[in-house]
């Protein structure tokens, strides 16, 4: 289809099949090198923070980069994820597996309900209508006491359990290399799984509705159905991000879960390039980590946020992914140049 | 009891042409641009920090402060768009202005937590200590007097300019039809700045007066402007009669919450009836001839 002859071509990142094998081993290796890399434990929760914030940003990215809805309520669906997956530990006694899929589903059932309402209607619509729903879900955090304990929080939140295989060492994830590997794997397999989707005919759907809506229901595409499974899919990764946080910070109290959350996920799909997977995660990465390098001037991290985020918008939309490719583009004239002396 | 409901009824009223006055703006640069502009939270909170330091700081009059905080509220708003609107008007996005006012928001909202740090200001009022009996038991501070009369006064004149001036209906028919408008003669262009300019202005003068109901910190503007959000859906996109009327009702909602209820609910109550409108009534209260909205 010349539409993905034209994705192959707007990515630098991504040309062929082989060398997306060797991407994703690339990926692999580097997540187990880093936690070897930084021992101390600041640097190690920054990397699980890396790695929720990947997950985050490719969900965010999967509903308003494939499917175009501007979602503003992503911080709810995170919340939502990390209350119900701590919460059914604790009051149902289940284990945390389970709890993780709960949270998971609740999430993203959460996200299908608020599109269906706005399904019909104009994106500008869907952005307010998620913004409400994130104010809606931190109020009802705050103030529902006796289930989320409120602005108090939730203390002593434990890790997942520990993994015993015969004939191998336990892997306890009390340790922080071992939770950075259980976080950034699935922060991966969700990144493959996504990958899969929108190189699937399900992506092209999703592509055709967000570039021309009218045009794709004339041609029998059933465009509600496609938008609320969009926002379902994203909203259950979200979900699966807050599990994690919650067993990995061990404390949960509702202002983790504020509107600025969202705006910093959509900051990190902004200024990484939405549209491409890839993007909002160097997106994620490099909003996650330049604040951490900056730290010496002060509580900088949200100006950076957000003049990243109006300066990408005005001159350079695509993001890193755009600035990649406006390198690269150099670079073969440079080489195109010196080849022909 | 009877008195408590009055009592509630003009806090109410109050409070809801204040968020009249923020959510007009939203509503006026919708109408033409088709827009939302996020930033018009930190027009708000900027106009009440303007009014703070030309009152405490420079020791002027604080009616006065209200023409100053609508003075630099406007050129807020001409900034707003010539820096974000108009560049990225060409590219005919939908959402993409949206997204860079969230982070002109961001930026705003944490420069001036930079400056002024984040413990709330103390914006006492000259005229809050100053109490009018009215009938049955019920009473007017000065300072809401004030805000009644300033924001009734002026949702008039803009009405009047909307229906009656020149400008007013070049700004609708450019509203109605950009191009069209344009053939007329009319420079759309001018007229966009100019709606930005009389939006931000309203929401600047809203600051100065909210400034001694809220607490005024950086993120003040924020809490107002998702209510603003919720008020022009409830009324309906570019609807003034609508946006008029609920402002008001989502003033009365808030003040009988926090009378009655718990005022931890307020927002829940409204964004629950907002959701509801988009489910139910998209069109807002007031059902719009303009289909193309929804």
């Amino acid at each position: 289809m010349s539409s993905r002859d034209h994705t192959e071509l707007a990515n630098p990142f991504d040309r062929s099949s082989v060398s997306r094998r060797w991407w994703l081993l690339g990926a692999i290796v580097t997540i187990g090198l880093l936690p070897l890399v930084f021992q101390d434990s600041y640097w190690r929760t920054n990397l699980i923070v890396c790695a929720l914030n990947v997950m985050l940003a490719i969900g965010l990215d999967f509903i308003l980069g494939y499917a175009g809805q501007l979602n503003l309520g992503h911080s709810a669906f995170y919340g939502i994820g990390a209350y119900v997956s701590t919460l059914v530990i604790t009051k149902l006694g289940l284990p945390f597996w389970v709890a993780f899929l709960c949270g998971i589903v609740l999430a993203g059932a959460a996200g299908m309900a608020l599109s269906m309402f706005a399904v019909r209607l104009r994106g500008h619509y869907l952005a307010i209508a998620s913004l409400g729903f994130a104010v809606i879900v931190h109020q009802v955090l705050v103030n529902w006491i006796s289930l989320t304990q409120g602005p108090l929080g939730i203390y002593g939140i434990k890790p997942p359990p520990e993994i015993a295989l015969p004939g191998l060492p336990v892997i306890s994830f009390g340790n922080s290399a071992n939770m950075f590997y259980l976080v950034a794997g699935f922060a991966l397999l969700f990144y493959v799984l996504l990958d899969q989707l929108v190189r699937s005919p399900i992506g092209e759907t999703l592509t055709a509705i967000r570039e021309d809506e009218v045009s794709a229901s004339s041609l029998g595409i059933n465009c509600p159905a496609w938008k609320v499974f969009a926002f379902g899919a994203g909203s259950a990764v979200a979900g699966a991000a807050g599990a994690f946080y919650a067993s990995s910070v061990g404390t949960l109290v509702p202002d983790a879960f504020i509107i600025t959350e969202s705006f910093t996920i959509l900051a990190m799909v902004i200024v990484g390039g939405m549209g491409t997977l890839i993007g909002p995660v160097w997106g994620a990465i490099l909003l996650t980590v330049l604040p951490e390098v900056l730290r010496g001037f002060g509580d900088l991290r949200l100006v950076l946020y957000g003049a990243a985020l109006t300066l990408v918008v005005l001159f350079m939309p695509g993001g890193i992914v755009q600035a990649a490719q406006i390198v690269r583009a150099q670079f073969d004239r440079l080489r195109a140049r010196l080849e022909a002396g | 009891m009877s008195t408590v409901l009055l009592q509630q009824g003009i806090n109410g009223v109050v409070l809801g042409s204040l968020y009249v006055l923020v959510a007009l703006g939203l509503t006026l640069i919708y109408g033409v641009l088709v827009q939302i502009n996020f930033a018009h939270a930190d027009v708000v909170t900027i106009g009440a920090f303007a009014a703070y330091f030309f009152t405490f700081t420079f020791g002027g009059n604080y009616l006065a402060s209200i023409a100053v905080a609508l003075l630099v509220g406007a050129i807020l708003g001409w900034l707003v768009n010539a820096a974000i609107f108009a560049p990225l008007r060409e590219r005919g996005s939908e959402l993409l202005p949206l997204i860079a006012t969230i982070g002109v928001s961001v930026l705003l909202q944490n420069v001036m937590l930079l400056w002024f740090g984040p413990i709330p200001y103390a914006f006492d009022s000259p005229y809050s200590n100053q109490v009018i009996r009215l009938w049955g038991g019920t009473f007017i501070t000065g300072q809401n007097l004030i805000i009644i009369v300033v924001s009734t006064l002026t949702i008039a004149l803009l009405y009047a300019f909307m229906k009656f001036t020149f400008m007013g209906k070049a700004l609708r028919a450019v509203a109605q039809d950009r191009e069209t408008a344009g053939l007329m003669g009319i420079n759309p262009n001018h007229l966009i700045m100019l709606t930005f300019v009389i939006a931000s202005a309203l929401a600047g003068m809203g600051g100065a007066m909210l400034g001694p109901i809220l607490v005024l910190t950086p993120f003040a503007g924020t809490t107002v402007i998702v209510k603003a959000f919720a008020i022009v859906i409830i009324g309906g996109f570019g609807n003034v009669e609508g946006t008029i009327i609920a402002g008001l009702l989502v003033g009365l909602i808030e003040s009988y919450t926090t009378q009655f209820v718990n005022p931890g609910l307020i927002d829940i109550v409204v964004f629950t009836l907002l959701l509801m409108m988009l489910a139910f009534r998209p069109t807002g209260l007031i059902a719009e001839k303009r289909e193309e909205n929804v």
